[in-house]
């Protein structure tokens, strides 16, 4: 990518110019993914501004190993699962009236984030267990390696490709013949 | 196709905009957070000179803020409805004038409002950049500036300092935070331009080309003063061609005893690219000026400590026609074909030359590879520049109000006869760079004749 090693390179040496770049040709994808995984529009925007916070302030110390693309998609699932957790334990302890609400699977409003056309496939994913759906997402949306999402998980690749193959199963019974259409 | 695949094409298909609310903080945040901690340098800025000194920033809200009610602390006036004094005449009196010293002070907020929206109005969040300093500019000896940047938080100010040679073709920045200098062989275009950002004599030439009304009298600092306005919006921004610069306020304030100035109040706002929401807020003021003042050839020659180091400055130092040429040439070995704008190319230019399979881009990619970053932006960066130039030259034609066009999206290389680019050189003659590179003299008849035959 050699438009992202330019913008990193420049980046490094304080660019605003090369940050408001990458925030620009990323963000659409960033939001995706993240409302993807928390199925709720609002979260997903508080994750992407957090993640961009952070990597503003990593300007000079910032270096890219791989793909910029999945460095900021893998910084986006760790906050989102961060978020999750969180969540997870408010609805635990029932303190969160409108967690409760915006983590139900079934809840409308989750399967219409992405419209109409893929309202089947959007409330399925919201269906999907959380730890499958950050698989799925991760590799097929965000195009990140099987071995990459294992690394970032700390888990081995075979628990990442049984999450993915576990993920595509349940979605492919879920959309019934949605997908052949 | 296998189930997966379907799987993954319906994945591939989600899609969500970024709000603009997300925008707007993520931007903010930008703003404030590099101009806090940008003090490094960037090797790799534009040719915007104005924008190479002020590169490094130091922002913070409570002391920019005091610098702000410090320049507007001497101003107190009362009006009268009397007007006496011909800008044409001040003017006059400014171009007599062999050597003068004056003090600037500029400061930009960010946020977003709305159009029409109070412009003193606070952002509900915001930043803001602040700078000042002092010029002394001679006929005979040239320019030297210096640059202060306060740090708000009780930490040390930035100075910069400047000198322009009388023939405006060496510029020498000295940063003795850094202890690094840089010196810049410029065109003439590059150092008048550069110039004119501080003299007060370009805005006043400004002001009179446009239309402009009289403020009456007041009173600034114990003086008493004839205002002068021009809101036109016509009005061309010294230092600056960006077509998001609009509602620019110009206020010049005269001695009526001298006939000179004594202070100048631009204010400007900068759009979204929509149009419709204002980014940024732009002050800059010059004021406390000593007219025909003594001055030294010693005082405009700069001194550059022995420890100080050269910074590499990697911009086309001189833009020209054969500067975009060259351009041109690299985007065509590059992309087989010219892109279809070139003021946002650069790393842009990177995304495509990705996908293509022309020999120079092979090439690229395999001279890159092994490389450690840091040798990869440098790399890029040199490659760049003729591109670079041609961004920056078309730039400078729209700066200029020369009428420049450009065609990429329909013309191809294989174009001969086909307009590629042209730009005004007189009342009388266009510059035409066609499909194929070549360039001619044209009249304007001749030049609708070859646009009327442009595919639309």
């Amino acid at each position: 990518m050699l438009e992202d090693k330019l913008l990193v390179w420049q980046f490094n040496r304080g660019s605003k110019d090369a940050l408001r770049h990458i925030y620009e040709k990323y963000k659409n994808d960033l939001v995706t993914l993240a409302a993807a995984l928390l199925t709720d529009v609002s979260s997903a925007e508080d994750v992407v501004h957090d993640v961009f916070v952070c990597f503003i302030k990593s300007s000079d110390r910032f270096r890219l190993t791989g793909s910029l693309k999945g460095y900021l998609a893998t910084c986006v699932a760790n906050s989102a699962r961060n978020k999750n957790k969180a969540r997870q334990k408010r609805l635990s302890y029932g303190l969160d009236e409108a967690d409760v609400v915006s983590s139900n699977p079934n809840n409308p409003d989750a399967a219409v984030i992405f419209g109409e056309e893929l309202r089947q496939l959007s409330s399925a994913l919201s269906q999907l267990p959380y730890e499958q759906r950050e698989v799925l997402l991760l590799h097929s949306y965000s195009g990140l390696k099987f071995r990459t999402i294992a690394g970032s998980l700390g888990v081995s690749i075979n628990t990442v490709q049984g999450r993915y193959r576990y993920a595509v199963d349940k979605l492919r019974s879920m959309l019934n013949g949605e997908v052949r259409k | 196709m296998r189930p997966t695949d379907d799987i993954n094409r319906l994945i591939k298909k989600l899609q969500l905009k970024a709000s603009a609310d997300l925008d707007r903080r993520v931007r903010n945040d930008i703003n404030i957070a590099l101009a806090e901690s940008q003090k490094t340098d960037s090797a790799v800025t534009q040719p915007n000179i104005w924008r190479i000194i002020m590169k490094n920033p130091i922002v913070k809200l409570a002391v920019a803020a005091v610098v702000i009610i410090a320049c507007l602390i001497g101003l107190s006036f009362w009006r009268t409805t009397g007007s006496g004094i011909a800008l044409a005449d001040v003017l006059a009196r400014m171009e007599q004038v062999k050597a003068f010293r004056s003090q600037w002070s500029q400061w930009r907020t960010y946020g977003e409002k709305m159009t029409g929206e109070d412009p003193n109005k606070p952002y509900s969040s915001e930043a803001r950049d602040t700078w000042s300093g002092t010029c002394l500019i001679s006929q005979e000896y040239g320019f030297k500036g210096k640059i202060e940047q306060l740090d708000p938080n009780g930490g040390e100010s930035t100075f910069t300092e400047c000198y322009l040679s009388p023939d405006m073709k060496t510029l020498i920045i000295i940063q003795p935070w850094q202890k690094k200098y840089r010196r810049m062989e410029l065109d003439d275009g590059w150092g008048e331009r550069w110039r004119q950002k501080f003299d007060p004599r370009t805005q006043t030439k400004r002001i009179l080309e446009y239309k402009y009304e009289s403020m009456g009298r007041a009173t600034i600092d114990g003086i008493e003063v004839e205002g002068f306005r021009t809101t036109d919006p016509n009005y061309h921004l010294i230092g600056e061609n960006d077509p998001n610069i609009r509602q620019v306020d110009v206020k010049m304030w005269v001695d009526v005893k001298t006939r000179l100035p004594v202070r100048y109040d631009i204010t400007y706002a900068w759009f979204d690219q929509m149009g419709d929401k204002i980014i940024e807020y732009g002050h800059y003021v010059m004021h406390d000026f000593q007219w025909d003042v003594p001055v030294d050839a010693a005082e405009f020659e700069p001194v550059i400590p022995d420890d100080y180091t050269s910074l590499v400055v990697k911009y086309p130092a001189h833009i020209t026609e054969e500067t975009a040429i060259q351009g041109l040439k690299l985007l065509v070995e590059l992309l087989g074909k010219y892109p279809e704008n070139i003021t946002d190319v650069g790393a842009t230019v990177l995304r495509l030359a990705e996908k293509s399979e022309t020999p120079a881009a092979m090439r690229l990619k395999e001279e890159i590879k092994g490389l450690t970053d840091d040798e990869i932006g440098n790399k890029l960066v040199d490659f760049l520049m003729p591109i670079r130039g041609l961004a920056k030259f078309y730039n400078l034609l729209q700066w200029d109000k020369k009428d420049p066009a450009y065609y990429g999206k329909t013309v191809t290389p294989k174009d001969a006869d086909k307009v590629l680019m042209r730009w005004k050189v007189s009342d009388n003659e266009y510059r035409v760079i066609y499909g194929d590179l070549r360039v001619e003299t044209v009249t304007p008849e001749k030049l609708a004749e070859l646009e009327g035959g442009l595919p639309k």
